[in-house]
C-alpha cells in the first residue's frame, strides 16, 4: 500500500526568460510512509535548464493530491479510513455516499443549508483578535505572535458541532428519513443533533455513556428540553457508540446514524469534515480581510478530530500554513490515563476505520481520559492519522491542569469562557508563542463555550483550594 | 425633605406637573447648561414640554427633554453629590456619540467578540403552529439575542458602556445584580478592557446562584455582598449607588438597564438601539418591508426599548411589551409594573413601581430573575401612557409553557424571560391577519433556566 506514494508526481513546465539559475536535478526518491519522519520538511525543488524553470510539485501536495482521489473512491486517506464494517451496512453507506455527492453540489440544498448556518446557527463566526492574551505571550522586548480565536463558541448550541448536526440532519429529512440517532460524548454532538431534529422535526434518540452523563448533567437536561430521547449506555463515548451503531443497523431504512466526527466508516469522516470545513473557509476570508494574508499557525484541539480538520482542511495545500493538533494527556500521560492518541497509539481498526488508536498489547481498546470529555475517545480521525504520517500536521498533548489553567487564563484575560476541550489548544499557546517569531499570526480553534464546564472547574478550583489550606496547616 | 434616591417613593396622592415639583429643595434645580451638539430629534432640546394633549406628535419626539424626562416620568432623582458625574456621563455620551473613532471601535467590538449582527430567524415550526384551520396566520419571526457572547442582550450595553468609561479614564466599574446575568456580562467586559471591577448582588441571591458567582469571580470581578433589607436586587441597586456616590471620581456604574436617573435611560436605550436598527434592514433584506409587530418581555425594559426605539416613529408598527404576571395578577405575587404599579420614585427616576398604599416598594415575584424588578424604565412608562405601546403580562405558568413549546418547535432555549414574550403570542396570533409579520425579541438562551424549569415542571 505504501508504494504508491513512492514516484513523484507529474513536473509542471513553465518558461521563464532571464532566469540564471541553476541547480543539479536530484535523484528520485521512493519514500515509505512508515519510514518517514514527521519533522522532515518537504522541499520545493526548482532547477532550470537554458530559459526554463522546472517546477516540481513539491511532495506534500503530491501525497494530498493522490489521497484525495483515493479518499474519493474508497475512503481511504493513505492507509487509514476505509470500510471496516458488515456486509448489511455496505448498502447503506454507499446509498448515504451517493446523497452526500449530490447535496454537495446540489445549488439548492446548499442555499438552503447556507440560510440555516446563517439564520439558525448564527454563522459566520467571527475571527477575534485577542489584544490581552496576545499581550500575555508579549516578551520582554514586547515582540511576540498576535493571537486570533475563532469563535465557534458563539455558534448556536455552543460549540462547532452544529454545523455537522444540522447539514446531516437536511440529508437525512431528504432522504426520506423519520428518525435520528446518535452518540455523544461531552453532550455537544447531542444537544446540536437534538436541536436540529427539532427544527427539523425528526425524532431523535441520543446514546450517552454512564460515565458521561455524570460529569455533563447540563447537557442531558438541555437535549430532553429539546424533545430528544436520551439512552444511558454503561461506560462511555465509545460504548455508546458502539450501541448507536447497533441499534442504526437494526433500522437501516427508517432511522438515521448522524456521525458526529470525524471517525467512522466511509463516508463519515469526508462528510464529517465537508461540513466543518466552512470554519477554514471563513478564515480564509477573514484572514484576508483584516491583515491582506493567511494565517501562519493554525491550532486546534484533537479529540476525534471534526474541529481541527474544520479549520485546517481549507488550508492543506498551504504549505506556509503551520497545523497544529493539541491532544489530551490527562493527569499525565505518562500514567497511561490519557486520550493522546497520535502520540501514543498505534494503528489498528475501530468503529469501520483503520486509525491510530489506544490499545494495549492484546489489541484490546483502552479507554481513554481527559477533563475535557469531548476529547475522551481512544481513536482519532483516519484523515488526521494521515496527515500525521506525511508530516502536513503536528500534534502536540497537554495536561487536565494545563487545560484547567488555560480555562481561567481566557477567563480572565478575555473574558471568554472556553469550553475544557478548547482550553487544550489555548494551553499550548504556552509553549508555542515563545518559539514564534514577532507579529506570527496564529488563529486558535475556539470550538465551544465553556458554561457547561463551569461546575467542573468549580469543583476542582475547591478542591485544590481546600488541599492547599490542608497541606499549609 | 430631601429625595433620595433609595426606595422611597412620593405619596400616592402626588400629581407629577412637568414644571417644578415644589416639594423638592431648590438644589435640585440647578443644571448645568450643555452643548447643543444633539441632531437627533429624538435626544435632547431645550424645550421644556408642557402637560400637554398625549397625542400629539411633539411629545414623541422629546424622548428624553432637557431635564432627562419622558413626558412626566425620568428626570434625576439623586443626591447632589451626584449631579455632576450625571452631567459628565451625559456630556461625554453626547461627544462620543458623534465621535467616528469610538463608533468605529464599538462596531469592531459588536462584531468580533460579541458576534454581532444577530440573525433574524424565520422560525418555521412556530409559524405553523399558530396557523389557523384555514391555513392562516402571522410569520414569526425572532431576532436572535440568544446568540450573542454570553448568551443575552445584555452585553452591547455592558459593552458599550465599559468602552465610554475607559474613555472617561475610570479604571474601576461597579454594578449591581439580581440572578447573575448582569453581573457576569460586566465582568465579562472588565476582563475584556482590564478594568477593576466590583458587583454588588444580595447575600440572598449570592445563595441561589453561586456558579455565577464563581463565574464573576473567575472573570476576575469581585463580588459584595448585600445584606440589609431583604438582600436582592433592589437593595444591591442601593448599595451599588452608595458606592457610586462615594467613588465618583474613579468609578464608573455600569446600569444594566434602561432605568435610572438621566442620562441612563438614553444611553442604555441607545447602546441598544443596534437591535431595532439590524431589524429594520434585515426586513428590507427578508421581505421589503417594516416588520407589523414587534413584541419585547420587559422587566427593567432595555431589550424591549432595544428593538423598539428604531421604529417609535413608524406608527404603523405595533409596539408590545410582555411583563411577568408571576403567580397571576391578583395573587399580589408578579412583576406588572406597568398594568398594576402606579406612579412613583425609585432609584432616581420617576416611573409606574409596584407600591403599597404606604408608598413602600412591594416585593415582585417572577419565576425569571431578570424581569423580577419593582420598577420599570421611565421611556416605557411614557409610552404606555401617549398608547404608543401596549403592555400586557403572562404568568409563570405560561412562560414555562412557551419555554418548551419553543424547545421542541425550534430547537432554541429561549430564557425565562423571553419566554414570557413568547407567551403572549398564543393570545395574539389568533387575532392577527394572514401574513402579518411578527417580530420577536429572543432576548436570551435559557441554558441558565433549565434547572429551574425541570423543578417547576416535575412539581
Amino acid at each position: 500500500m505504501a508504494s504508491c506514494y513512492g514516484q513523484f508526481a507529474c513536473n509542471i513546465v513553465q518558461a521563464k526568460l532571464g532566469s540564471s539559475n541553476t541547480t543539479p536535478m536530484k535523484p528520485m526518491r521512493v519514500i515509505s510512509l512508515a519510514l518517514r519522519s514527521p519533522n522532515e520538511t518537504t522541499k520545493h525543488e526548482t532547477f532550470t535548464s537554458n530559459n526554463i524553470v522546472i517546477t516540481k510539485k513539491s511532495l506534500t501536495k503530491t501525497l494530498l493530491e493522490a489521497e484525495e482521489r483515493e479518499s474519493a473512491g474508497k475512503g481511504k486517506f493513505g492507509k487509514y479510513g476505509g470500510r471496516y464494517v458488515p456486509e448489511t451496512l455496505i448498502t447503506c453507506l454507499n446509498k448515504l455516499e451517493a446523497e452526500l455527492n449530490l447535496v454537495l453540489h446540489d445549488p439548492e440544498f446548499q442555499a438552503e443549508l447556507s440560510t440555516a448556518l446563517r439564520d439558525y446557527v448564527g454563522r459566520e463566526t467571527p475571527l477575534y483578535f485577542a489584544q490581552r492574551l496576545t499581550n500575555h505571550y508579549k516578551n520582554d522586548y514586547g515582540q511576540g505572535p498576535e493571537i486570533y480565536l475563532k469563535r465557534e463558541d458563539l455558534n448556536h448550541g455552543g460549540a462547532h458541532k452544529i454545523n455537522n448536526a444540522i447539514a446531516q440532519v437536511m440529508l437525512a429529512r431528504r432522504m426520506g428519513r423519520k428518525s435520528v440517532v446518535a452518540a455523544t460524548g461531552a453532550g455537544q454532538h447531542g444537544v446540536a443533533t437534538a436541536a436540529a431534529c427539532a427544527k427539523l422535526s425528526l425524532e431523535c434518540t441520543i446514546f450517552m455513556g454512564s460515565r458521561d452523563m455524570e460529569r455533563q448533567p447540563s447537557n442531558v437536561v438541555l437535549m430532553n428540553l429539546l424533545g430528544a430521547q436520551v439512552k444511558c449506555i454503561d461506560g462511555s463515548f465509545k460504548d455508546a457508540t458502539s450501541e448507536a451503531i447497533r441499534s442504526w443497523v437494526g433500522n437501516l431504512e427508517t432511522s438515521y446514524y448522524l456521525a458526529g466526527t470525524a471517525v467512522g466508516p466511509h463516508p463519515c469522516p469526508t462528510m464529517v469534515r465537508e461540513f466543518q470545513a466552512i470554519i477554514g473557509k471563513e478564515t480564509r476570508k477573514q484572514a484576508m480581510e483584516k491583515w491582506g494574508g493567511k494565517p501562519d499557525v493554525l491550532v486546534a484541539c484533537v479529540g476525534t478530530g471534526s474541529n481541527a480538520l474544520g479549520l485546517f482542511h481549507e488550508f492543506l495545500r498551504d504549505e506556509d500554513v503551520r497545523l497544529i493538533g493539541v491532544e489530551a494527556a490527562g493527569a499525565s500521560i505518562d500514567d497511561g490515563r490519557h486520550s493522546a492518541t497520535l502520540a501514543r497509539g498505534d494503528v489498528g481498526v475501530y468503529h469501520g476505520a483503520m486509525s491510530y488508536l489506544l490499545q494495549d498489547e492484546e489489541g484490546q481498546i483502552l479507554g481513554a481520559h481527559s477533563i475535557g470529555v469531548g476529547l475522551e475517545y481512544p481513536g482519532v480521525s483516519p484523515e488526521l492519522s494521515f496527515l500525521k504520517d506525511i508530516g502536513r500536521a503536528e500534534f502536540y498533548t497537554v495536561t487536565d491542569q494545563e487545560a484547567l489553567d488555560a480555562y481561567r487564563r481566557l477567563c480572565r484575560l478575555e473574558g471568554i469562557f472556553p469550553a475544557l476541550e478548547a482550553s487544550h489548544a489555548l494551553a499550548f499557546l504556552e509553549k508555542l508563542c515563545p518559539t514564534l517569531p514577532h507579529g506570527t499570526k496564529v488563529v486558535v480553534n475556539c470550538s465551544g463555550r465553556g458554561d457547561k464546564d463551569a461546575a467542573t472547574v468549580f469543583e476542582k478550583t475547591t478542591a485544590g483550594l481546600a488541599n492547599h489550606k490542608t497541606k499549609s496547616t | 425633605m430631601a429625595v433620595a434616591s433609595n426606595s422611597t417613593t412620593l405619596p400616592k396622592s402626588y400629581r407629577s406637573s412637568f414644571n417644578t415639583p415644589t416639594q423638592l429643595p431648590s438644589g435640585f434645580l440647578k443644571f448645568t447648561p450643555r452643548p447643543t451638539a444633539a441632531k437627533r430629534s429624538s435626544s435632547i432640546t431645550c424645550a421644556i414640554a408642557m402637560e400637554e394633549d398625549k397625542k400629539s406628535e411633539p411629545a414623541v419626539h422629546l424622548r428624553p427633554d432637557s431635564f432627562g424626562r419622558f413626558g412626566k416620568f425620568g428626570g434625576k432623582y439623586v443626591p447632589e453629590t451626584l449631579m455632576y458625574a450625571l452631567t459628565e456621563l451625559e456630556t461625554a455620551f453626547r461627544s462620543l456619540a458623534e465621535d467616528h473613532e469610538f463608533k468605529k471601535e464599538l462596531d469592531g467590538i459588536l462584531k468580533d467578540y460579541v458576534g454581532r449582527e444577530s440573525p433574524l430567524y424565520f422560525a418555521e415550526r412556530l409559524t405553523e403552529h399558530y396557523k389557523r384551520s384555514n391555513g392562516e396566520g402571522p410569520h414569526i419571526y425572532l431576532k436572535r439575542e440568544d446568540l450573542n457572547h454570553t448568551g443575552a442582550h445584555k452585553i452591547n450595553n455592558a459593552v458599550a458602556q465599559a468602552l465610554l468609561a475607559k474613555r472617561l479614564g475610570k479604571k474601576r466599574i461597579i454594578a449591581e445584580t439580581g440572578a447573575g446575568q448582569h453581573g457576569v456580562a460586566t465582568a465579562t467586559v472588565c476582563a475584556r478592557f482590564g478594568l477593576q471591577c466590583v458587583i454588588y448582588m444580595g447575600a440572598q441571591d449570592m445563595e441561589r446562584q453561586s456558579l455565577n458567582v464563581f463565574r464573576m469571580r473567575l472573570l476576575g470581578a469581585e463580588v459584595r455582598a448585600v445584606h440589609s433589607g431583604t438582600a436582592t436586587l433592589k437593595d444591591a441597586t442601593s448599595e451599588a449607588i452608595r458606592d457610586w456616590v462615594t467613588n465618583v471620581e474613579s468609578t464608573h456604574y455600569i446600569l444594566g438597564s434602561v432605568a435610572g436617573p438621566h442620562p441612563y435611560p438614553m444611553m442604555v436605550r441607545e447602546f441598544h438601539a443596534v437591535i431595532g436598527k439590524e431589524t429594520r434592514k434585515q426586513a428590507l433584506e427578508k421581505w421589503g418591508g417594516k416588520p407589523d409587530i414587534l413584541v419585547a418581555c420587559v422587566g427593567g425594559g432595555s431589550n424591549a426599548m432595544g428593538l423598539f426605539h428604531e421604529f417609535v416613529d413608524d406608527e404603523e408598527v405595533r409596539l408590545i411589551g410582555v411583563e411577568a404576571a408571576g403567580f397571576g395578577l391578583d395573587s399580589g405575587r408578579h412583576a406588572a409594573t406597568l398594568t398594576k404599579g402606579e406612579v412613583g420614585v425609585l432609584h432616581g427616576a420617576m416611573s409606574y413601581l409596584l407600591q403599597d398604599e404606604d408608598g413602600q416598594i412591594v416585593e415582585p415575584h417572577s419565576i425569571s430573575a431578570g424581569l423580577d424588578y419593582p420598577g420599570v424604565g421611565p421611556e416605557h412608562s411614557f409610552l404606555k401612557d401617549i398608547g404608543r405601546a401596549e403592555y400586557y403580562s403572562c404568568t409563570d405558568e405560561e412562560a414555562l409553557e412557551a419555554f418548551m413549546r419553543l424547545s421542541r418547535l425550534e430547537g432554541i432555549i429561549p430564557a425565562l424571560e423571553t419566554s414570557h414574550a413568547l407567551a403572549y403570542l398564543e393570545k395574539l396570533c389568533p387575532t392577527l391577519a394572514n401574513g402579518t409579520r411578527v417580530v420577536l425579541n429572543c432576548s436570551g438562551r435559557g441554558d441558565k433556566d433549565v434547572q429551574t424549569a425541570i423543578k417547576y415542571l416535575q412539581v
